[in-house]
């Protein structure tokens, strides 16, 4: 398997989902996480802090995931994934209508995987930080 | 996967992998193209661009290209002076993603290219991007980066 995942509960100004992901995140194993992020939002989670400092690369699959997982903890239905564009055009428009969300917070991106984010201009829809410990201070 | 393994010379090093039409299987050219970019000194940006082009354009391959039918896809990876080069061969419906025209926002989602997004990162990733349509049936995608200078944006 290309990507492992992990989930905690950290106990932050308010109680926190870390989800960290290792491994590549890519187009076999996508949608997988995304059906990990359903049942944590379903238990109640409405922080959601993924940790990203093992994850070594993000294909364009992983970016339409990213944004799946951010609706799914907002309580919308995901676009659908075949559509990559789709979803990106969904993003560009929530950032357009000036929606700055603080329900899914991004950390320890390494440069590769921060590289893909900035080239598509996913990196604005999500607060980031360098390590766990500012995103934990964060909340 | 067929591994010929590395081909050192004097001026060049080359691998050569071939997997089924597999996404399952993709990590493998990655891992390929991480091996060979250690192998000729190419800074991590670099090697992180490559591996980015390659898992795009074998995505597309697989989903769109063969679309659920079996194939296989050959990649070659070498050095050639300072530049890396990666060739991808198959057999699935002849496609060219360097003719696919860039993100256009003001076409509604629903009529743009399923994998568009892949496409412009791939032409981010790299140098430049050839396409051939393959002698009896297929294409051959060369995608070239430099391991020693950035490539352009925009």
């Amino acid at each position: 398997m290309a990507m492992q995942t992990t989930v905690e509960r950290v106990e932050a100004r308010v109680p926190v989902t870390v989800m960290t992901l290792s491994g590549e995140l890519d187009a076999s194993n996508y949608l997988r996480l995304v059906d990990d992020v359903r049942p944590v939002y379903d238990g109640g989670a409405r922080d959601l802090l993924l940790d990203l400092t093992d994850l070594s690369s993000i294909s364009s699959s992983g970016l339409v995931s990213l944004y799946s997982i951010l609706k799914v903890m907002q309580g919308e239905e995901p676009p659908d994934p075949e559509y990559g564009w789709n979803a990106l055009h969904s993003m560009e428009r929530d950032a357009e209508d000036g929606k700055t969300q603080e329900v899914v917070r991004l950390c320890g991106m390494q440069p590769a995987v921060a590289e893909v984010l900035r080239r598509t201009g996913i990196d604005a829809m999500f607060p980031s930080y360098p390590d766990r410990e500012a995103a934990l201070a964060a909340f | 996967m067929v591994d010929d393994g590395p081909i050192r010379g004097a001026t060049s090093i080359r691998r050569h992998v071939t997997i089924p039409a597999d996404l399952e299987r993709v990590a493998e050219l990655r891992a390929t193209v991480r091996e060979i970019g250690a192998g000729c000194q190419a800074p991590a940006d670099c090697i992180g661009d490559l591996v980015q082009a390659v898992d795009e354009a074998a995505t597309n391959i697989i989903r769109y290209g063969y679309g659920g039918e079996r194939g296989s896809i050959d990649m070659t990876a070498e050095l050639v002076g300072d530049d890396i080069v990666v060739t991808l061969v198959d057999e699935a419906t002849p496609f060219d993603p360097t003719a696919a025209e860039g993100p256009d926002l003001s076409i509604p989602p629903h009529r743009r290219t399923p994998g568009g997004m892949g496409i412009h990162l791939m032409r981010l990733a790299t140098d430049s991007m050839e396409h051939r349509v393959r002698p009896g049936g297929g294409n051959i995608l060369t995608l070239t980066r430099s391991r020693v200078r950035r490539p352009k944006e925009g």
